[in-house]
């Protein structure tokens, strides 16, 4: 069980990102997060594996305070929490497979990898990642030159190779096109059912969200406003989805609606 | 990490706005006035104060110009070319007068002729100062040709065949002997031997005489020598003995004797016995040695010693290239470092710490290597290192610039990914930041070596060594086969550098 409790942010420029925020997330959900592009989502996603640090707030996960940890214990909490990104964000230049194998650097012995060296059974665990994502035999090629689903899909390999209790991930489809988005997030989703892993996704196609989402949280600017389940995302309609977006939502949404 | 909102928008991205035209309309007289006063003035009253000021230094700079035109001794002033441009400025004046005056009643006024009169004071004058001359640069092309020749195909100076001076010589009598038994013997050779004879045996040399009051030679005997067995298509020279040993070459109607061997290796040449004072304490026929002589190559082509050089010191160059780009390296990374806005941008001291390094790298980039090259020089003596040290000190400041370029322009997401992975700090460097960096440093460190290669040769001809002081030294001999195999070598290299360089760096970005 993740509990985020009255979280909040305030960035240095005085930005308010988050204002008091909470909810709970059951273990082997799939959550979704919708949003305006600006309403907090990112920083959300960021602030339980704190990649941001939230200005109040806690979150607490399985009892652990993630908001508290510091040091070796922050990195032994983050290894456990997958993150899959919008833009992906392989190393471009690297192989798939050393993009892969950084999934596992919270694991290894540090100075082996400084020469990077992985043992062979964290080669075979790579492989079998990328199996499984299937882009076998794309392993020597360089990130750049995969498509973009596919760079997608390393990305989920390489949150893989944490073996992770956890998967947040940020717009996960918002830079592929609607085929390429059912794939990735089947496999996310496969994740979750398989593996009982639990997801915390962001995403801002309705039909994506009422296809993929357990739960859903609506955020805007900074709070939460809509908290439900798959139910009442089905039941969802157009114009509640916008309400949630709020009133420039028709024209950035306006085609999302149906895509 | 950045510790900024992830996904807010782009603040002040409003809408561009329209670029105000302000519409004023004043007095065309008093435009006018102001202009013929102080050219721009006008435009400045009609409220286009940038335009006026524009319009006000040109005309100052072609005022000023004219005035150099009249007083400088730099170059010669053709006739008329004054009064030309003295006509182009007021042309441009009243050009101005009328711009102003358009300006003020809110029209446009012939822009292209404004523009005109412009380009042409201009080029005019620039003509006139850089000493243009068609006439000399089309009459006196053909001067080069000997040059242009010998550079461009320069090969034959780079081989050479060994050779050899083939001597063989026959007898000849002063005065002819009584007894015909006592005239030299003269055989013709067969086969590949070498021979020659002369006809006649026997002769007089050429005499100083006094005739009728006056002095004058008495040609000697003429006399044909006849060879074989030589070079054929080769030049034989013909050199004569006297008795005690001393050789000298006769000379026939001014010039030395010489011979061509024909195609079956054949010559034969006549010409007069020449002036020679028999020491009168000599007694009887004396016998004087003919020889002909020809150099003849022997063995197998082999390379030229300045060939061979020029190889040495094309090496010589590719090396320091390498070593001013290797200590160029190792300073450039940390000042790169140093001049990373992304890197320097937190607090005061470092920001003033990012600009001054920014300076002194500007600086230092802006003054070419072989002024540089020329302190060195002054610095460690002539030769290579000379010249390292000129083109290290350049690639430090090419290089940073580029390096820190490369280190602005990394990508934060990777750095964020492997963070989110729950890696250390240092494996987040060498496995988010480092990949990012390296190729393209190793793709501009790549390109510079190959500039360096080309810019160590231009600083060889102040004493940078290398291969460019030796093209220096063989220009200045006027050496211009050498020379040119110095410039093909530099070409060949440098075209080799290029496309190696291009194919690596293909690789790295």
């Amino acid at each position: 069980m993740l509990i985020v409790e009255n979280l909040t942010k305030v960035y240095e420029d005085g930005t308010v990102a988050l204002r008091d925020v909470s909810f709970e997330v059951p273990d082997g959900a799939f959550m979704v997060v919708i949003g305006l592009s600006g309403s907090g989502k990112s920083t959300l996603l960021r602030c339980i594996n704190r990649l941001i640090d939230p200005t109040a707030g806690r979150v607490i996960w399985d009892g652990v305070d993630i908001t508290a940890a510091k040091g070796e214990e922050l990195r032994e909490i983050r290894r456990q929490i997958g993150f899959i990104f919008q833009q992906f964000n392989l190393v471009r230049r690297s192989s798939v497979l050393t993009n892969v194998l950084s999934g596992r650097l919270g694991y290894i012995n540090p100075a082996w990898s400084l020469i990077n060296y992985f043992p062979h059974e964290e080669r075979q665990r790579a492989m079998a990642a990328l199996e499984r994502v299937g882009l076998t035999g794309k392993e020597r090629n360089r990130a750049d030159a995969l498509s973009g689903g596919q760079q997608q899909r390393v990305g989920i390999a390489r949150a893989l190779m944490q073996e992770p209790r956890l998967i947040l991930a940020d717009e996960p489809v918002a830079s592929l096109d609607p085929v390429l988005a059912h794939t990735i997030l089947g496999q996310i989703e496969k994740l979750n059912k398989e593996d009982g892993i639990t997801v915390i996704c962001s995403l801002h196609y309705l039909d994506l969200v009422q296809r993929y989402g357990s739960q859903v949280i609506g955020l805007r600017e900074g709070r939460l406003i809509f908290r439900g389940t798959n139910e009442d995302i089905r039941k969802m309609t157009d114009e509640r989805f916008k309400e949630i977006y709020g009133q420039e939502a028709e024209r950035i949404t306006g085609s999302s609606l149906v895509g | 990490m950045s510790d900024n909102p992830p996904d807010l928008p782009p603040k002040g991205a409003g809408p561009l706005e329209e670029q105000a035209m302000t519409e004023v309309h004043r007095s065309p007289v008093l435009a006018a006035i102001f202009s013929l006063i102080l050219p721009g003035a006008g435009h400045i009253y009609a409220r286009q104060t940038t335009r006026g000021i524009g319009y006000f230094l040109l005309t100052a700079t072609f005022l000023g110009l004219l005035y150099w035109t009249r007083t400088t001794h730099e170059f010669e002033v053709f006739t008329g070319m004054l009064p030309a441009l003295a006509t182009l400025a007021a042309l441009f004046w009243l050009w101005v007068i009328g711009s102003a005056v358009a300006a003020a009643s809110g029209r446009n006024f012939a822009p292209t002729l404004g523009l005109l009169i412009v380009l042409g004071y201009t080029y005019l004058l620039g003509w006139q100062v850089t000493e243009v001359n068609m006439r000399k640069f089309l009459t006196e092309f053909p001067d080069t040709f000997n040059i242009f020749r010998r550079v461009i195909w320069p090969w034959r100076a780079a081989i050479e065949r060994p050779e050899e001076l083939q001597i063989v010589a026959t007898r000849w009598a002063n005065p002819c002997p009584d007894d015909p038994a006592e005239m030299p013997e003269q055989v013709e050779g067969s086969g590949d031997e070498l021979w020659i004879t002369v006809d006649p045996a026997c002769g007089e040399f050429a005499t100083y005489a006094i005739v009728e009051g006056r002095g004058a030679l008495q040609p000697g005997t003429e006399i044909t020598v006849r060879g074989g067995g030589f070079d054929p298509n080769e030049r034989v020279e013909i050199w004569w003995e006297d008795p005690i040993g001393n050789e000298f070459q006769p000379i026939f109607q001014s010039e030395k004797v010489n011979a061509m061997a024909d195609a079956n290796g054949y010559f034969s040449v006549t010409f007069t016995a020449p002036q020679f004072n028999t020491p009168s304490i000599a007694v009887g026929t004396q016998y004087h040695g003919i020889q002909a002589r020809q150099v003849v190559a022997v063995g197998n082509p082999r390379l030229t010693q300045n060939f061979i050089l020029a190889i040495n010191r094309m090496i010589v160059t590719i090396f320091q290239a390498l070593m001013a780009t290797t200590f160029g390296i190792v300073l450039a990374i940390p000042f790169s470092f140093l001049a990373a806005r992304n890197l320097m941008w937190g607090n005061p001291i470092t920001r003033f710490l990012y600009y001054a390094i920014r300076f002194v790298l500007n600086i230092t980039r802006s003054i070419e290597p072989i002024i540089w090259a020329v302190i060195a020089v002054v610095w460690v003596g002539l030769g290579p290192f000379a010249g390292v040290i000129a083109l290290t000190v350049h690639t430090i400041a090419s290089l940073a610039k580029l390096y820190s370029e490369a280190i602005e322009s990394i990508d934060p997401g990777p750095i964020e990914a492997i963070t989110a992975t729950g890696a250390n700090r240092i494996q987040t460097i060498v496995y988010a930041i480092i990949p990012q960096v390296v190729p393209p440093f190793l793709s501009f460190t790549i390109y510079r070596w190959d500039i360096n290669v080309r810019m160590s040769t231009i600083i060889g001809f102040v004493g940078g060594g290398g291969i460019g002081q030796l093209l220096f030294q063989w220009i200045n001999q006027t050496l211009w086969y050498d020379a040119g195999m110095a410039v093909w070598l530099i070409a060949i290299t440098v075209s080799v550098m290029d496309y190696a360089s291009g194919e690596l760096r293909k690789r790295f970005v």
